[in-house]
């Protein structure tokens, strides 16, 4: 009566239904789709007041900024969503502007929780 | 392509990708951890350059362009270009567990992806680059680690990022 695999399965089928419909995405889709999660990611941590630039010194920083950890942070998970063809509806331009905000709430809430940064007696000596 | 030109040629490549990037970045000015700075002033003991030290510490004791550039093209053999933006990706954890910006490590494993994209069109497989990068690294901390200190500092002086001291 309640078949627990076949429930879950068919539950998470849901949401895959329009992942497997476009699989063959064409590399200009994909283009646009990574183009699309970095402009949203940008465009949501400038919204969320995070700064452009890191503080100076740019080479040493560990504030967390708009240009620098939250495209790198889309990306990377729209790429493992991309090797795993699930891309959503829209040849993947929802899925990727999704990523996009959740990774800018991400590095502006919690992202010092997530990765703190190093004490300065013992973590890393002579950081400015 | 012949494999053993094909590897030799990665191996200058992907040599080239991870000093120049680290370099620019800023490895061989300050340690970034403790061990970077007993690293360098070791082989500064031995007779090397210090900012090369500090270059070899650094890359030794977190993910920097030198492990990104493998992991890029390890990802690329696995999965393509979005392999070498995964491995961005997790050299970027990577980095920020080791105490570390993170700014060589990502922006080294994007080059890299770049690169063997390339020169996927020349025929360099990412197996080359896999082989050519650890002959790379090789050369910087196996072979002779105080001349390669000597060569790393004079490098960093090219690009005014040798260590004050």
């Amino acid at each position: 009566m309640f078949d627990l695999v076949y429930n879950t399965i068919f539950f998470a089928s849901f949401g895959n239904i329009y992942g497997l419909s476009n699989i063959t995405l064409s590399l200009s889709d994909v283009l646009l789709a990574y183009i699309v999660a970095i402009l949203v990611s940008i465009i949501v941590a400038l919204v969320l007041r995070l700064p452009l630039l890191p503080s100076k010194p740019y080479r040493y920083s560990f504030d967390v900024s708009a240009l620098y950890p939250t495209p790198i942070i889309a990306i990377g998970i729209f790429s493992i969503f991309l090797v795993l063809n699930y891309t959503f509806i829209y040849n993947g331009i929802v899925l990727a502007a999704i990523i996009g905000i959740i990774s800018a709430l991400f590095v502006k809430y919690l992202f010092d929780f997530v990765f703190p940064k190093p004490l300065d007696e013992d973590g890393g000596e002579d950081i400015q | 392509m012949n494999e053993v030109i094909g590897i030799i040629i990665a191996a200058v490549l992907c040599w080239l990708n991870f000093v120049i990037v680290d370099t620019y970045f800023g490895l061989p000015e300050q340690p970034g951890v403790r061990g970077a700075r007993i690293v360098g002033e070791d082989v500064k003991r031995r007779g090397g350059d210090i900012a090369g030290g500090f270059f070899q510490g650094n890359i030794l004791c977190s993910p920097d362009a030198s492990a990104g550039t493998l992991m890029a093209a390890i990802g690329y053999l696995l999965l393509g270009i979005p392999g070498g933006i995964i491995a961005a990706f997790l050299i970027f954890i990577g980095n920020r567990l080791c105490a570390d910006p993170g700014y060589a490590g990502t922006v080294g494993s994007l080059t890299a992806t770049i690169i063997v994209f390339i020169c996927s069109f020349v025929g360099l497989t990412p197996e080359m680059f896999i082989v050519g990068m650890v002959i790379a690294i090789l050369t910087v901390q196996g072979i002779d680690q105080v001349r390669a200190s000597i060569f790393l500092g004079k490098i960093a002086q090219k690009f005014n990022r040798h260590a004050e001291e």
